[in-house]
């Protein structure tokens, strides 16, 4: 009987092909070092699905932003623990994803024939710092605030379009609803489509050339 | 690179393969115990140290130091470092878009920079030197960043071993690695790796001896942030206390202000009513605390006028607190409706900390404070209480009931010795009347000589003989 219903959906879905395209596969000797790509997938997955309980209780307006956060920390039933899965994911995954690229650096994994997968990681590496850097302004408290004043103020000492880039970050010449409106806005849909479009990517390749081996003496 | 090194180096890729291990289960496997290892590692963060409370955004707060997360720390302390050398430190541009742009740029094109095959680390002692010093400075920098560069007394000394340790070491090792692999070039990788860690021990080094000579940062006295709804109705009864009773009176049922200069005998509506309650929701309450009323002579109280003055989370408390207190249609918390002091006993004596404190913080403070009309009486203090003043000899005598406190908070003003038609004291508070059991208290505290603490004022404490019933119950009613 269940042979049969496996059958039928084997059939349609490909089960057998994709176990042996995607999980049956030959791999060099593994290394816990390279399990640091999986556990920044794991930490972006976490993020994930803690970011969208957040955003049920969340308002992204200057007004509502920090009793939303207070409510959520305090009248939500187990809000507490999303926001600090959340908060500590975020520095966690920052730290991840860092030191998965240091590994990839000083074993050289980004050689032929891998030089995409590394373009694309240093892409996964810039996104997720601004992940933080847009996520930290939603509290919409003091430390917050100021961080992204001085933040976007950085961004605004570039020569020549230093002014513009100030004011496409910020809204407008100062900070206000608008930047908290466009932080929210990246910091749920831009950056996280771009994340998640990368990630794909990235693992097609890891999967098209393998995981990269622990050099040795001969290479 | 040729077809035979791709070829070569897929043959080799190919033979680590032979010898490996499966994807499923043993790679998955690993990955797996990883991310428990975090996923466990989150929860535990989360639960036992979890997101510190900040206060709500003010920007009018201009006081405020700013600080970035703390991964962007090592680029602010760098700009830091950056900004101290001459001329060159004055175009910002360089150190905030120049440099980290140029070190994206270089590890962007990594793959199209370090062309050669080579993936053994001793055939690399370049790029891993180099990736070695970046992140020992991104570290260091991060651990340097609280500390200032110009210390208290002037001293720019911290300054030069912050650019010692994060700039000079660093930048100057990088250069003679490259003059290494570069210029003789059969120099071999240990001592590459050898300079690269003395550099990183002197580095670490300076920023041991910057740590050790910084101030130690003293625990700023931040206004604390109140979470729950009964907190910060407690500490919108404190803010009120002490910066509204003056004008608007503990009651907020106050009509004409009396005893406040520049604004004597001034008309106002009462904001404990629907007038005040019913037509202005919470933020234009807090507006109206925070720009004031020019045209009703109620002063702005935020920090746009005044930097001392509060922030938009202590607005926010003392709104709630209006709004539980008077506002009908909202109902106080019953935690929130505690006593302002514990009930005193037949012959129990009240001590300053326990009891006096409260009452004079909710119905003294807002006048009797530095720069306020107070014939200097200031009472922020005990020791304050007891000798300031300009009647200080007659305001509290322990023991005598004609003490002029005494006198006045049971509604007999102090008459002029000079001049007996005016009056030296009014009655206290000059708009409304202590409650019974405050008065009580205040009688029983300097009729026993004025006790400090708990202690002292059990000490004083007469047990009444058990004879005597319930006849002199005190009075225990509960001030909201």
């Amino acid at each position: 009987m269940w042979k049969k219903i496996f059958d039928w959906l084997d059939e349609r879905l490909g089960l057998v092909d994709l176990y042996k395209n995607l999980l049956d596969r030959p791999e060099p000797q593994g290394n816990w070092w390279n399990t640091l790509g999986s556990a920044s997938l794991f930490l972006f997955i976490m993020q994930a699905v803690t970011g969208i309980f957040l955003t049920v209780y969340y308002t992204p307006s200057p007004d509502h932003a920090y009793d939303s956060i207070n409510y959520i920390m305090n009248g939500v039933a187990f809000g507490w623990l999303i926001r600090g899965i959340h908060h500590w994911g975020a520095t966690l995954m920052v730290i991840v994803v860092f030191v998965h690229m240091l590994r990839v650096f000083f074993t050289a994994s980004f050689k032929y024939p891998r030089e995409m997968t590394w373009l694309i990681g240093v892409g996964l590496f810039l996104l997720t710092l601004g992940m933080g850097f847009t996520g930290y302004l939603l509290p919409w408290n003091q430390k917050s605030y100021w961080a992204t004043t001085v933040g976007t103020q950085i961004a605004g000492t570039v020569p020549f379009l230093g002014d513009f880039i100030l004011k496409a970050l910020r809204g407008g010449s100062n900070l206000s609803a608008l930047t908290l409106q466009r932080f929210f806005a990246a910091h749920i849909w831009m950056l996280p489509a771009a994340l998640a479009g990368l990630i794909g990517a990235h693992l097609y390749l890891i999967i098209k050339h393998g995981e990269s081996h622990f050099p040795t003496k001969d290479d | 690179m040729d077809d035979e090194t791709k070829q070569k180096i897929k043959e080799r890729y190919q033979r680590q393969v032979n010898r490996g291990e499966r994807f499923w289960p043993d790679s998955i496997f690993k990955d797996l115990i990883v991310s428990l290892a975090i996923f466990t590692l989150l929860i535990l963060l989360a639960t036992f140290i979890g997101v510190a409370s900040e206060p709500k955004a003010d920007p009018s707060d201009t006081s405020y130091i700013p600080r970035p997360e703390w991964y962007f720390l090592f680029l602010f302390k760098f700009l830091a470092i950056y900004g101290q050398i001459p001329v060159l430190g004055k175009i910002e541009w360089i150190a905030t878009v120049l440099v980290p742009g140029i070190a994206m740029l270089v590890l962007t094109l990594l793959p199209f920079i370090d062309r050669t095959p080579n993936r053994y680390y001793t055939k690399r002692a370049l790029p891993i030197s180099i990736m070695a010093l970046v992140v020992v400075d991104i570290i260091l920098l991060t651990l340097m960043a609280d500390v200032p560069t110009v210390s208290e007394n002037g001293s720019k000394l911290v300054g030069w071993l912050q650019a010692v340790a994060g700039l000079a070491i660093p930048g100057l090792t990088m250069i003679a690695l490259f003059l290494m692999a570069f210029a003789f070039k059969n120099i071999s990788a240990k001592t590459m790796f050898w300079m690269t860690a003395i550099a990183s021990v002197l580095m670490i080094g300076f920023t041991g001896s910057v740590l050790a000579i910084a101030p130690k940062p003293t625990a700023t006295a931040e206004g604390t942030v109140a979470t729950t709804l009964v907190d910060q109705i407690f500490a919108g009864q404190d803010l009120y206390s002490v910066n509204c009773t003056e004008c608007h009176g503990d009651d907020g049922k106050v009509t004409k202000i009396e005893g406040v200069k520049g604004l004597e005998g001034k008309e106002i509506p009462p904001i404990n009513g629907h007038d005040v309650l019913y037509t202005l929701d919470d933020a234009s309450l807090a507006e109206v605390i925070a720009y004031g009323r020019p045209d009703a002579g109620m002063n702005p109280f935020g920090k746009t006028y005044n930097p001392a003055g509060l922030s938009k989370s202590e607005i926010d408390y003392i709104v709630i607190f209006m709004r539980y207190t008077w506002d009908d249609r909202f109902e106080m918390p019953a935690e929130a409706l505690k006593p302002l002091f514990p009930p005193l006993a037949e012959g129990e004596v009240p001590s300053y900390d326990v009891h006096i404190q409260p009452i004079v913080k909710r119905y003294c403070l807002a006048c009797h404070r530095a720069g306020k009309e107070n014939n200097n009486f200031l009472m922020d203090s005990y020791e304050n209480i007891l000798s300031t003043g300009d009647n200080k000899d007659k305001d509290i005598i322990a023991g005598d009931p004609n003490s002029y406190f005494l006198q006045v908070i049971q509604g007999h003003a102090i008459p002029d010795p000079k001049d007996p038609t005016k009056t030296l004291i009014r009655t206290m508070p000059p708009n409304s009347q202590l409650k019974p059991n405050i008065v009580d208290a205040l009688i029983r505290w300097i009729m026993a000589g004025m006790p400090r603490t708990a202690e002292d004022a059990a000490k004083l404490t007469v047990t009444p003989a058990p004879a005597t019933g319930p006849a002199g119950t005190p009075s225990v009613t509960p001030t909201p």
